[in-house]
């Protein structure tokens, strides 16, 4: 192997490795069928070296990132000594490291010179994966098995041969089994894109060149996450997090994280209550994800993102059989949204209380809706994940930035996207009655945090099923250091759900529930805002004027939370009055 | 003798071209004031004129077209200095456009300090009118009037320029956005007003709302500055036909463009692809590859089977604008764009840039920061002696200075490799823009001819090409002012689309004609030409499997559809499919999302040089020799200076007019030249690394033949 590559060369091999990825991601976008493929782009590609290290990771959805390591060393274990030129796998089952049963990862290992040199690798959430629930989302399941079907790693393409039986055998099990059937199409043909761009790569540098760039990518990496280590002083530190009760009526529970900083290595312990029989648990692959979100949102480093990132951090899951190291049978499917966001959370805070200067605030967390039933005009079955309903605040930039307004949730951390209103409406018979910014939601701070989101839908002339998963109702999202929002608008931060029964009836709705609208009747859900950074009496009252013109901050919010008052008429600063408001304050 | 004159004005240059009758061409570079657009216009214009040997007001009469790329609409998009513009829509959707579809945009998921896109229509001038139609056109709500009169009344309050009205499914039915438009014309009388339907009458509400509020966003700001050229050419007596370059490759008269601002955003860059297919006709080429290198960055641009990369939407200063534009891949990696080393050691070109202020070092403009053209002067690429002509002086030892200071000291290494590096990132970059614009799309760059323009692009032409397989470059010998060429050259063109979201095999011929025949008319209608008059039609039809939410353009036969033509639109789209992401679903259905319809007026293409100038051609002597770094020893090398043929032609600044002049570059066809070598032309440098060859065409280009790696 070339002992140095020189750094044209490498930049050169990055650049490849990057635009590969990214090619294999617009086609499952815009080949895929399901909305969650094609609208929402709830899907990851990677790419992995000989020895199952990720090379690139892209930059789709966080929280796919962490299962995606574990799993596919998982799987090339699995078939070990059987791997041949032309296979493809797939896999969903946490069992196997997979992050939860509707992500299906598709896993190719690309041969060169006879030689194992690379996987391609591809995760898509489906929109359906079996289970007594459409969507998937089951909130009464117990255990796994009451969730959807389980698929360990299989060989669907053997040396290059489809095996059609088993695919027929997997679609079977699905509802609405011709989007799923589209999106593996879609999926099939992002990683025949990926392997064809690095099998051109390969012939264009030579093999040993690749690997020598792969491993000073990785070193690189990891040189760089050290360095980021490095600027935080060695000690232990604590940090815990209330993990919502969402509707197993155990109570909240409390998430706990040793984190250890030693030179330039961090180690992270975790310690969490036992697993519960409610679909919030998550096994090591999802709780990793957490892990490595909240890393990475501390360090904000520069790409590539690739494992070598991950070198220095230890992570200890705690015992088997808790809600962060869950097994057989835990139910875990709603693991992927708050779970894994909470996990975040954990880390995210935990180091910021370190070293605060341009920390993150938290995000909105996951809190969604799916829709079922059948179509009025032809009698067809429709299912969908309506992604408006779980984009949310984003969190402020401490010292730096307001929080964005309505890209959340922090597990996709903007690389989900709504689908267009009229696409929407095209795709499933029924009316968006309402999309707007929700006001007064995102959290204050001389930095505030992005507004959260109102969706609103009305079915047309047919009763529809809502299944409305997720949390944030009994908390928003973290702020930087200590969180002012104002008792009084507490209602307007959180995760909520209603049932419009009539003009005026709104009837709030438990999380984690499955609702049945008819006719006349509506849904709506507002997700919550992000978390802000600093002290929202020290934020100009320009700002403040701004949001409230806006409609991001009401007049009440205005001298309520940050102590500006302004003329209910003109909206003018009234700036005695402020002066006022923001004296008190301080005594 | 008449001209035909195209105008690029570039954020670090305008470049100024003038064809003539006898198919000689004069060529002028200017720097760019966009405080003073007017200005800069007729010293350009006068720049000509002097080379033509004629005074401004003579010259200028004999200008019988003019075309303009302006860059006027998008650096109001960039700037967010438009008009001040209120936006109606459905009531309960007022935030789509702030929404922006709920994503943050690719390339930033882990960067917390990027910040949200500012509005061009804040929330507080968003207003929602109580009305409802749904998919199908089907009244859900019907308009409530007097809730839309408030709404006007407080718009009017807000003391709006321009209003963009954007219902849900106007699409479907227009009658609520119609009396909307109506009712807010007769209250808002001086307002620049302007409906979703007539801009983009496709599904999609985001695009839809966005574009219309870009368009009344710019609508104010593009008319005034049409009318101040109007003014300043008619002043000094043009009576020729103004046009604008369009972003969909295509030019219109200013009255159509003020109707549809939008549509001119991209017009700059539209006119590399234009120029590149010109020159690549000469030889017989239908599929080109265009390259520019500008001050700032670096575009690309791919023409296939004779037709420019359109697509159908991007994202144009953050501002989603769902117009048809020439498909411009812009990467920064132009003459400006600054080297470092970044945190990791490893060295980075672009995509900030020095741009015209202070620019790079060697300008002397006070630029501190090492640049690509202080790069490519420090390996001598560059003349120490000036660019331009001599206009533009450079200092090389600044050039040295910059990179040796920010890249050769603190890597360790020598200042000429330093250079060399930056060269080579450089290179790097520019290929990964060339597969973006091609390989990513499915289409191998070695089945195109490329097309270098710039002032430094032909210097690195010939090592792109051969990294990606490309046999031939062609470069035009005014390659530094090439779009202006291409503006120059460009047809007259109107785009037209209309829905037609139904399954292939329930399309009968009969309506496909119909929506055809509409939008041949419409299209007609808009350029003001009669139904007898001979005119060009592009058809595109964007299909998608049943059940795929995205679509695909998919060329669509000519002339009248019947049951053969449909069934072979169904393969193009499955072989399209398939070209794109590598499999199609030949079992499955497609449908039609909306067909396109482009009418074009052809615009006659100069047959190239007179006979005069061809005949000029007969010596070749280099003027001397410079140390130049090559690409594959990485070592300098004495290497022949050429002058260019391309600075013999028309007269020189001082109305003399060059004969062949001994020193310089000049052949007939059949005479070739071996690399390693330089040639200069006026407003560009052109590198022939050793082994290469390149010739001379009286067509006004060279043609460089690249020797495939080994």
């Amino acid at each position: 192997m070339p002992a140095e590559i020189d750094p044209i060369t490498l930049s050169v091999v990055q650049g490849a490795l990057q635009a590969t990825q990214r090619a294999m991601t617009t086609t499952m976008e815009k080949t895929g069928r399901s909305s969650v493929y094609a609208i929402a782009r709830d899907y990851s590609n990677a790419l992995f070296d000989w020895d199952t290290r990720m090379v690139i990771q892209g930059e789709d959805i966080p929280t796919h990132l962490g299962s995606m390591v574990l799993a596919t060393k998982a799987v090339a274990r699995f078939f070990a000594g059987e791997i041949n030129p032309g296979d493809i796998y797939l896999h969903n089952d946490p069992t196997y490291d997979g992050s939860h049963l509707p992500d299906m990862c598709m896993y190719k290992p690309l041969f060169f010179e006879d030689e194992l040199v690379f996987w391609v690798v591809s995760k898509g959430h489906m929109v359906d994966v079996g289970g007594p629930v459409p969507g998937s989302y089951n909130p009464d399941a117990k255990e796994i098995f009451a969730e959807g079907l389980r698929v360990p790693p299989i060989r669907l393409v053997d040396r290059g041969e489809m095996r059609h039986d088993v695919l027929n055998m997997i679609l079977t099990n699905f509802r609405s089994r011709k989007y799923q059937s589209g999106d593996m199409n879609a999926q099939l043909g992002a990683i025949t894109l990926g392997e064809q761009r690095l099998r051109a790569l390969l012939e264009r540098y030579g093999k040993e060149v690749i690997k020598a760039c792969v491993e000073q990518l990785l070193d690189a990496a990891e040189a760089h996450m050290r360095a980021r280590i490095r600027t935080l002083p060695d000690g232990v530190y604590h940090s815990s997090v209330m993990a919502e009760d969402t509707g197993h009526g155990r109570g909240h529970q409390t998430l706990e994280a040793e984190i250890t900083v030693a030179g330039d290595e961090l180690k992270i312990a975790l310690a969490s209550p036992p697993q519960l029989e409610f679909f919030t648990n998550s096994y090591r692959s999802n709780t990793l994800s957490g892990v490595y979100a909240g890393l990475l949102m501390w360090a904000q480093v520069q790409p590539p993102f690739n494992e070598g990132l991950y070198r220095p951090v230890k992570v200890d899951f705690g015992p088997r059989g808790t809600m962060l190291n869950a097994e057989e049978p835990a139910p875990h499917v709603n693991c992927t949204g708050g779970p894994q966001e909470t996990i975040c959370d954990l880390i995210r805070t935990g180091l910021n209380q370190i070293e605060p200067t341009h920390a993150v605030a938290g995000w909105n967390h996951t809190w969604a809706f799916n829709i079922a039933g059948t179509r009025p005009d032809n009698g067809e079955p429709y299912l969908d994940l309506l992604i408006s309903s779980l984009i949310g605040g984003a969190g402020a930039v401490n010292n730096l930035a307001d929080g964005w307004h309505a890209i959340g949730a922090q597990a996709g951390l903007g690389g989900a996207q709504i689908g267009d209103t009229e696409l929407v409406e095209l795709l499933a018979p029924i009316v968006v009655t309402r999309l707007e910014l929700a006001t007064d939601s995102g959290m204050p701070g001389r930095w505030r945090g992005g507004c959260g989101l109102v969706t609103e839908i009305e079915p047309l002339e047919h009763e529809m099923t809502v299944i409305a998963w997720g949390e944030g109702a009994h908390q928003p999202p973290p702020c930087v250091g200590e969180s002012r929002y104002h008792p009084e608008l507490f209602a307007a931060k959180v995760a909520r759900g209603w049932h419009l029964r009539g003009a005026d009836t709104l009837h709030e709705v438990d999380h984690n529930q499955v609702l049945t609208i008819n006719p006349g009747e509506r849904y709506r859900s507002q997700t919550s805002g992000g978390g802000g950074a600093g002290d929202p009496f020290s934020r100009p009252p320009e700002a403040v004027q701004d949001d409230v013109l806006n409609n991001k901050v009401s007049l009440k919010g205005a001298e309520l939370e940050y102590g500006v008052k302004l003329h209910p008429e003109t909206l003018e600063i009234d700036s005695a009055g402020t002066a006022s408001l923001r004296k008190e304050k301080d005594q | 003798m008449n001209y035909r004159i195209g105008i690029d004005a570039g954020g670090t240059f305008t470049d100024f071209v003038a064809l003539a009758e006898d198919h000689s061409l004069l060529v002028y570079k200017t720097p760019s004031d966009p405080s003073n657009p007017v200005s800069v216009l007729l010293d350009g214009l006068t720049g000509l004129a002097r080379k033509a040997g004629l005074e401004l007001p003579d010259f200028i009469s004999r200008c019988a077209v003019l075309v303009h790329g302006s860059t006027v609409a998008l650096n109001t998009l960039i700037q967010r200095n438009g008009a001040r513009t209120g936006l109606l829509v459905t009531a309960g959707h007022e935030d789509s456009l702030e929404l922006r579809l709920g994503h943050k945009e690719d390339g930033h998921r882990w960067d917390f300090h990027y910040p949200p896109a500012e509005m061009i229509v804040p929330a507080q001038r968003r207003l929602g009118v109580r009305e409802r139609i749904i998919a199908g056109g089907k009244v859900r709500v019907p308009l409530d009037e007097a809730q839309l009169d408030e709404q006007l009344d407080r718009l009017a309050q807000e003391q709006v320029e321009a209003v963009a009205i954007s219902c849900l499914w106007s699409i479907a039915n227009d009658r609520h956005e119609r009396k909307i438009l109506e009712k807010a014309k007769q209250r808002l009388p001086d307002c620049f007003v302007t409906a979703s339907v007539d801009i983009l009458p496709r599904v999609g509400e985001y695009a839809r709302t966005s574009t219309t509020a870009a368009n009344a966003y710019v609508g104010p700001v593009l008319d005034r500055y049409l009318s101040s050229i109007e003014t300043a050419l008619v002043e000094q007596g043009f009576t020729g036909r103004l046009y604008i370059m369009q972003s969909n490759g295509g030019v219109a008269a200013p009255e159509v463009v003020r109707r549809r601002p939008a549509a001119v955003l991209n017009s700059g860059p539209a006119g590399g692809p234009v120029a590149a297919l010109w020159y690549g006709r000469q030889l017989g080429y239908e599929n080109v590859i265009s390259i520019d290198m500008g001050g700032t960055s670096f575009d690309v641009s791919l023409v296939r089977n004779g037709l420019p990369d359109v697509v159908d939407q991007a994202d144009i200063a953050r501002i989603r604008i769902g117009l048809p534009m020439v498909n411009v891949t812009s990467i920064g990696a132009g003459g400006g764009s600054i080297a470092r080393l970044d945190e990791r050691g490893i060295l980075q070109v672009g995509p900030d840039s020095a741009e015209a202020n202070p620019g790079p070092a060697c300008y002397m403009r006070g630029g501190t920061k090492p640049t690509v053209t202080d790069a490519l002067v420090t390996a001598g690429y560059f003349p120490d002696t000036g660019l331009l002509g001599g206009r533009m002086m450079i200092d090389r030892t600044l050039a040295e200075q910059v990179i040796q200071d920010n890249i050769a000291a603190p890597a360790g290494i020598d200042l000429h490799k330093a250079a060399q590096g930056i060269i080579e990132v450089t290179a790097g970059n520019m290929v990964d823009g060339i597969r973006i614009a091609s390989i990513e799309r499915g289409y191998d760059p070695r089945d195109y001819l490329l097309v270098a323009g710039g002032g430094a692009g032909p210097a690195f032409a010939a090592e792109l090409a051969r990294e990606l397989g490309m046999e031939k470059v062609l470069i035009p010998t005014i390659a530094g002012a090439f779009c202006a060429m291409g503006e120059a050259n460009a047809n007259l063109r109107y785009d037209a689309i209309r829905a037609c979201p139904v399954r292939l095999c329930d399309l009968s011929p009969a309506v496909a004609n119909k929506l055809f025949d509409l939008m041949e008319e419409e299209g007609r209608t808009a350029l003001g030409v009669g139904a007898g008059d001979r005119v060009r039609v592009e058809r595109t039809a964007e299909m998608k499997y049943v059940d795929q939410i995205h679509y695909c353009d998919v060329q669509a036969p000519a002339g009248v559809m019947d049951v053969p033509k449909l069934a072979q639109l169904r393969n193009n789209f499955h072989r399209r499919h398939e070209e794109l992401y590598t499999y199609s679903e030949t079992d499955n259905e497609p449908e039609i999302v909306s067909l396109r319809a482009s009418i074009i007026i052809d615009t006659p293409a100069p047959t190239g040089a007179g006979p005069e100038q061809a005949a000029a051609l007969n010596t070749i002597q280099a003027q001397g020799t410079r140390e130049v770094i090559m690409p594959d020893t990485k070592e300098f090398q004495a290497t022949p200076i050429y002058r260019g043929i391309g600075n013999e032609t028309g007269r020189s600044e001082t109305g003399d007019r060059f004969k062949s002049v001994p020193g310089s570059f000049s052949s007939g066809s059949s005479f070739s030249l071996q690399g390693p070598a330089i040639i200069e032309e006026e407003t560009t440098t052109i590198f022939v690394p050793s082994g290469d060859t390149i010739r001379y065409d009286p067509s006004g280009f060279y043609l460089l033949e690249v020797y495939p790696r080994s």
